[in-house]
């Protein structure tokens, strides 16, 4: 939606767009108008970045939304990526599995046992 | 150690019958499924010492010596799956070539006259060693455009998938060794099971 906003907007018209997310940031002042600020984290700590009112704290504004929006886009892509990569993988999973116990109950069965959770060795049978 | 049971003196059974795969139906895939599930509880009981878990193993192992080639049905469907994503779409020529290539391998593994349980294991070895391609490719891919973390979780992807070929190879190369030499063939005459030692 912002990429066709051409012309210089106020934060107030803004709130028209159903991005909110432009709205982040603005500040009231006490002697009026409104004042761009962001937040960024440097060396774990948050510092307040005071980007000024007017053309540059609109068109700042804007850039941010923007860059906000590639994040979020980008994030959902790869979510989604993600998620299409899991449900393929829950097949070998099950396979895996599946085999793990069919291997392990067949030698427990023919008299084997896990030595330490490690090495398979043959049960010894009571002396009669 | 019951002396019906085939599994006691060794090799997993041979001449098990082969279930006709295309028409395992979805309630036959439920039904192993659950008896899966069941061994894995007993295999936990097992391995805490409880000895009387044993013999109920043996019993359904016994009682369904189709249960390993149910999953080799499994087996080939994660491999289409894989080879699908790896492929393009329409590009029958490069998943031919693939699955050749698996079929190959799956017969070098194998080996002739294996039982159903190395017949699964070397399906797995299989499919596992395709997942690594398969992630091994797409890091190579994605690696100029991905983030620190988004490279840090490819990485993972790529490490649990060698692991799990490892561990694969491992347990064909263990059920071959603990059962070498000692290959049992179950006869069932007039509904009763004879085995015999190779």
């Amino acid at each position: 939606m912002l990429r066709f906003v051409h012309r210089c907007v106020t934060p107030c018209q803004l709130h028209r767009f159903p991005n909110r997310s432009v709205d982040m940031g603005w500040e009231k002042r006490d002697r009026g108008g409104l004042y761009y600020t962001r937040s960024k984290k440097v060396d774990g700590r948050v510092i307040r970045e005071y980007v000024g009112g007017g053309t540059l704290g609109h068109l700042t504004a804007l850039q941010d939304a923007q860059e906000r929006l590639r994040r979020e886009e980008e994030a959902a892509l790869w979510n989604e990526e993600r998620e299409r990569l899991e449900a393929l993988l829950a097949l070998v999973e099950q396979l895996c599995e599946a085999t793990e116990v069919l291997y392990r109950a067949t030698l427990l069965s023919a008299g084997y046992r896990r030595h330490q959770r490690g090495e398979w060795r043959r049960k010894r049978e009571p002396k009669q | 150690m019951s002396p019906n049971n085939s599994l006691d003196k060794g090799r997993p059974m041979e001449g098990s019958p082969v279930p006709e795969l295309v028409t395992t139906s979805k309630e036959e895939i439920e039904a192993s499924e659950k008896r899966v599930e069941k061994l894995q509880d007993l295999l936990r009981l097992a391995e805490k010492g409880q000895e009387d878990a044993v013999p109920e193993i043996r019993q359904i192992l016994s009682k369904h010596p189709d249960l390993a080639w149910r999953f080799v049905d499994v087996a080939h469907v994660a491999e289409d799956a894989l080879i699908e994503v790896m492929t393009k779409e329409g590009d029958l020529a490069t998943k031919e070539l693939i699955r050749c290539q698996l079929e190959a391998m799956r017969k070098e593994i194998a080996g002739k006259n294996c039982s159903p349980l190395e017949q699964l294991l070397s399906e797995r070895v299989v499919v596992t060693w395709l997942e690594v391609q398969f992630f091994e490719t797409l890091y190579a891919q994605d690696m100029p455009t991905l983030t620190i973390p988004q490279a840090e979780h490819h990485q993972k992807r790529l490490d649990r998938a060698h692991r799990r070929h490892l561990s694969a190879i491992r347990a064909l190369a263990q059920i071959r060794k603990l059962f070498k030499g000692t290959a049992i063939t179950q006869i069932n005459i007039a509904d009763k099971q004879i085995n015999t030692t190779a």
